[in-house]
């Protein structure tokens, strides 16, 4: 049997272990886990970031103009030393002014304008009848804005409103914890059909 | 019964449902849904040789959900001949990412360079997204195995988004909306997203709104799409395991709720 199966296969173990009881065997390989996945991420963007798109193209390369983002990211070091904190403002304020840049108009665009256009539909269908699905798209999208509406009182109009959006926000989370119950199902299928296929090898 | 007696019998009672659904061989139907079918015919009728972009945006603690949806993917486009470029936003996404792809490579002879690259891994995903729409080549000068990129055939052809057909985001976090946001909405690529269970909800609006072209979610969608594929494999293994997994729960939810009511009522009878 291959090293890695067995290694992958005794640690799974351990770690299913806690559902019995916390013991320090279980605590020995959550530490592993999370020095693995912190070192590899070290790892990872020390060679894909510093080395890659640093100090390789500015050692090897002569690529000069990368001192600017050398000399910004060391300034972030500066806040260690009360005195030259305010040095580490310059970078900070660098990385705000381009991500707020690029993050508005994109978010503005595809979250809340593309989201609303794509909210109003015609309530009728192309036979002239209803259609049903851009009726309850309409009533769910108005009370839910009614529940989270708190400048106004929730009472009369506005109080059933509010308590029909609360409906709509109720079908979603039981949607949404449906879901994710069954995606940790899928995780323990998935290590259930590791340990029985290639660990203990009962089906084929 | 105390209360590690109970959590532990719960447990034990799941455990025995998962294990024993994997050991009796049934064959669970599952029905193919609109939305899988249209990820499934995209891709089906894609010409010979279109490029598609597929990035392994997960952590390693999703893989048993989303291996088997990567799986069935690649295998389904190396099978019509389409070429891939792969890479990852997520760090422990990169190996992963890199190990699926050259094992279904493998799989239908593909060759690295010419039928497929893995670019690897970059950190800012929005600074990378953007990055990749004017030049693939300017964010990854070298490739995940070191080569340099401009030698390599695939990205000879490929400069940017306009060459690339489809991108597919293979996630277990919001980052598909963020390939919506920034190459959807600014380069007009088109998305689509394999997604672990837990965050089809969060991306059902841009399904909706057409943002995203379609979504594979889960081990049901894994499962749905092999069926179209024609080879089962993880997700089918996995759907008896789950329904009765589901069931077990839902078994429990009203076992809870009996016994929850039962003792108010003795409760407000005394």
């Amino acid at each position: 049997m291959d090293i890695g199966v067995i290694i992958a296969g005794l640690l799974t173990l351990a770690v299913y272990s806690f559902l019995y009881r916390d013991n320090p065997l279980y605590r020995a390989v959550e530490s592993w886990l999370i020095g693995l996945t912190v070192g590899y991420a070290l790892v990872t963007l020390w060679q894909t970031t510093l080395m890659d798109m640093l100090l390789t193209p500015l050692l090897k390369q002569g690529r000069l103009i990368l001192v600017v983002p050398l000399v910004l990211g060391l300034l972030m070091f500066s806040r260690f030393t009360p005195r030259h904190s305010w040095l580490s403002r310059i970078p900070i304020a660098f990385m705000i002014g381009t991500g707020a840049g690029a993050a508005i108009p994109a978010m503005l665009y595809a979250r809340t304008l593309k989201q609303l256009s794509s909210s109003v539909m015609p309530l009728t269908g192309a036979g002239g009848g209803l259609n049903i699905e851009a009726i309850v798209v309409v009533v769910g999208l108005l009370t839910t804005l009614a529940y989270f509406y708190f400048s106004r009182e929730h009472k009369g109009l506005m109080g059933r409103a509010a308590g029909l959006g609360t409906y709509f926000l109720m079908i979603f989370f039981g949607a949404t914890f449906g879901f994710t119950v069954m995606s940790r199902m899928s995780t323990l299928i998935g290590r259930v059909d590791f340990l029985l296929t290639d660990f203990f090898r009962v089906i084929g | 019964m105390n209360r590690l007696t109970t959590r532990w019998l719960l447990f034990a009672g799941l455990a025995v449902v998962v294990v024993v659904s994997y050991l009796v061989n049934v064959d669970l139907t599952t029905t193919v849904s609109a939305r899988i079918d249209k990820a499934y015919r995209y891709l089906e009728e894609l010409p010979e040789g279109t490029v598609i972009m597929v990035s392994f945006d997960h952590e390693a603690s999703s893989l048993p959900e989303v291996r088997p949806l990567a799986l069935v993917l690649l295998r389904h486009a190396f099978r019509n001949d389409l070429r891939i470029i792969g890479l990852a936003l997520y760090a422990e996404g990169t190996s992963i990412g890199y190990q699926i792809l050259a094992e279904t490579a493998a799989e239908y002879d593909k060759v690295y360079g010419r039928d497929y690259v893995f670019l690897g891994f970059r950190p800012q995903h929005i600074a990378t997204i953007l990055g990749l729409g004017e030049s693939i080549i300017k964010v990854f000068p070298e490739d995940y195995l070191a080569h340099r990129c401009d030698t390599l055939p695939l990205l000879s052809e490929v400069m940017n988004y306009e060459e690339i057909d489809l991108v597919v985001s293979i996630a277990d976090s919001d980052r598909p909306t963020q390939w919506v946001e920034y190459a959807g909405a600014r380069y007009n690529q088109r998305i689509m997203a394999g997604l672990t269970a837990a965050m089809i909800t969060s991306h059902d609006p841009y399904v909706s709104s057409g943002q995203l072209y379609s979504v594979i979610g889960g081990l049901k969608g894994a499962a749905e799409y092999e069926n179209l594929y024609g080879v089962k494999g993880g997700g089918n293994r996995g759907m008896l395991a789950q329904s009765n997994a589901h069931l077990y729960i839902v078994a429990l939810i009203i076992l809870g709720n009996i016994v929850y009511f039962s003792a108010g009522r003795r409760k407000g009878g005394r």
